[in-house]
């Protein structure tokens, strides 16, 4: 038994980056996989340690951490092993700046498509008064609100279009960035690497039309500079569905124009 | 190191980064923009990333070395690790978490909620000509909603709910202690900044609560608190309200 105990889902946006960190510093961790289509993180036993029943958390001997951008710095500062954290402060500040931007404004465009494609039609063909016990079970209002707009596919186009206009800028932005230097926030490799992956890692397979080897070819070396990380391939391995196999496209050594499909 | 800081009247992002610089003793330009007319947007660096897409929307803008930073939490970190005065968070990492961690419930809870109601009965003015000045698709539409006096009820609902949740929140936390993390910090500073105009619009949710009302006033007294209030150009600066962050647009 470690020191470490991590909740989890998938290596996949918020629970993939505690858990690639840890990886990445080199901090065994006994692994503790709730499946979020099967609202294990709404059940009591886990909202005992996160009463906002959310994913992930972490136990660190008596400690119980949530919020995992948070966690990461945690982490980072806790555990030795290679820095995830560049020295200088304002690197550190526009790694922050990454994470939040990421976090809270590209972060749920790509998630509220995601959720349309992957999760809502992984869960709608449960028994209907199963599925909404599992919704008046979960503790946050705006948690609600999205997991009944996947359950019963209410997406509006406006809000589709939306997060589809953002994730284009998005993708835009990052581009613009990493042409600047080799990682997104500073000349080395950060959590906002770990949190950006964690991102779009399937990138030139979800949008294909906005993301290939030749509209961004500096996404495209970032996202396989980081997949070719030891701690990277030991943390996809962890995953169990197809979403997070989706990763091996970056395999590929060239992904040109309308080559996906 | 050559540092300018424009900024608001002392409330909410405004005070935070004023607060955090004026206590690790940092020497900066400071130079008044009017967030409240989205004067942000006329500034040489308005079209930069960090601040055409800041999530924080009309906050204060720092410039080091020609780079813009924006987000006042991190810039308030940015201080605490540049400047000379008593940290601004605890040295421990489990320390420092739980001050990161409960920056970012505020900064997505309460400050989106803090800015509805503020802008709500104190809105911001911004012409048309400004308005198209603004590079933040989202952010323009946020503008025009509250110029255009739209106001959704179960928004202003959610909000006042958002500040019950907050308040009742520091309640329980300052059970055993003087400050929210234990010594004054970065957190104390964030908090107060966004719940400084709340007690007079929405007086219910500090109701009962004598623990929260005192802090209050010990945040206020902070020389450094005091500091940056007393740059204020109106009688009351917690009623100086700019578009804030969004909204949870779901989830």
């Amino acid at each position: 038994m470690h020191s470490v105990t991590l909740y989890h889902w998938e290596p996949n946006a918020n629970s993939g980056k505690p858990m690639l960190a840890l990886m990445e510093k080199g901090v065994a961790f006994d692994s503790h996989y709730l499946d979020l289509l099967n609202f294990d993180q709404h059940q009591p036993d886990y909202l005992a340690i996160n009463p906002q029943g959310t994913i992930p958390a972490m136990l660190h001997g008596e400690r119980v951490l949530t919020e995992s951008t948070a966690i990461m710095e945690y982490v980072e500062e806790e555990f030795p092993g290679p820095r995830l954290m560049p020295e200088d402060p304002r690197d550190r500040w526009r790694v922050r700046w990454w994470m939040k931007f990421m976090d809270q404004w590209l972060g749920p465009s790509f998630s509220m498509i995601g959720w349309k494609v992957f999760v809502g039609p992984a869960v709608s063909a449960r028994d209907p008064g199963e599925l909404k016990a599992a919704i008046e079970r979960i503790p946050l209002p705006e948690r609600r609100v999205a997991w009944r707009k996947a359950i019963y596919g209410q997406f509006s186009e406006e809000e589709l279009k939306e997060s589809q206009r953002r994730v284009a800028l998005g993708i835009r932005m990052l581009e613009q960035e990493l042409a600047k230097r080799p990682w997104l926030a500073s000349s080395e490799y950060s959590l906002a690497d770990i949190n950006g992956f964690n991102l779009a890692y399937a990138l030139p397979l979800s949008q294909p039309g906005l993301s290939n080897d030749e509209l961004t070819p500096n996404t495209l070396r970032w996202l396989r500079a980081i997949y070719a990380r030891p701690a990277t391939k030991a943390c996809w391995a962890m995953g169990r569905t197809s979403m997070v196999r989706r990763v091996s496209i970056l395999e590929q050594p060239h992904i040109g124009a309308g080559r996906v499909t | 190191m050559r540092m300018t800081l424009y900024h608001g009247e002392p409330n909410g992002p405004s005070l935070t980064v004023l607060a955090a610089l004026f206590a690790k003793e940092v020497r900066a330009e400071l130079v008044r923009i009017d967030l409240e007319s989205g004067q942000r947007h006329t500034l040489w660096c308005a079209q930069e990333p960090w601040v055409a897409m800041s999530v924080e929307a009309e906050g204060p803008v720092l410039v080091v070395e020609g780079e813009a930073m924006t987000d006042s939490v991190f810039i308030a970190c940015y201080l605490d690790d540049v400047g000379h005065g008593a940290a601004l968070r605890p040295a421990d990492p489990y320390g420092r978490w739980e001050v990161m961690s409960w920056c970012r419930q505020v900064t997505e809870r309460t400050a989106p909620a803090a800015a509805y109601l503020g802008c709500r009965v104190h809105p911001p003015k911004a012409d048309a000509a400004l308005l198209e000045r603004i590079g933040s698709v989202d952010l323009r539409a946020r503008w025009e909603q509250v110029t255009a006096g739209w106001i959704s009820q179960d928004r202003l609902a959610d909000s006042r709910s958002k500040i019950l949740q907050a308040v009742e929140r520091i309640e329980t936390r300052l059970e055993a202690r003087q400050w929210l993390m234990g010594a004054f910090s970065i957190a104390d500073i964030e908090s107060f900044a966004w719940l400084a105009g709340m007690v007079s619009l929405v007086p219910a949710a500090f109701a009962g609560k004598p623990r929260t009302k005192e802090w209050l006033e010990r945040v206020r007294a902070q020389p450094a608190v005091a500091q940056a209030l007393s740059l204020a150009r109106s009688a009351d600066p917690a009623a100086s309200w700019s578009v804030g962050p969004e909204i949870n647009r779901w989830g």
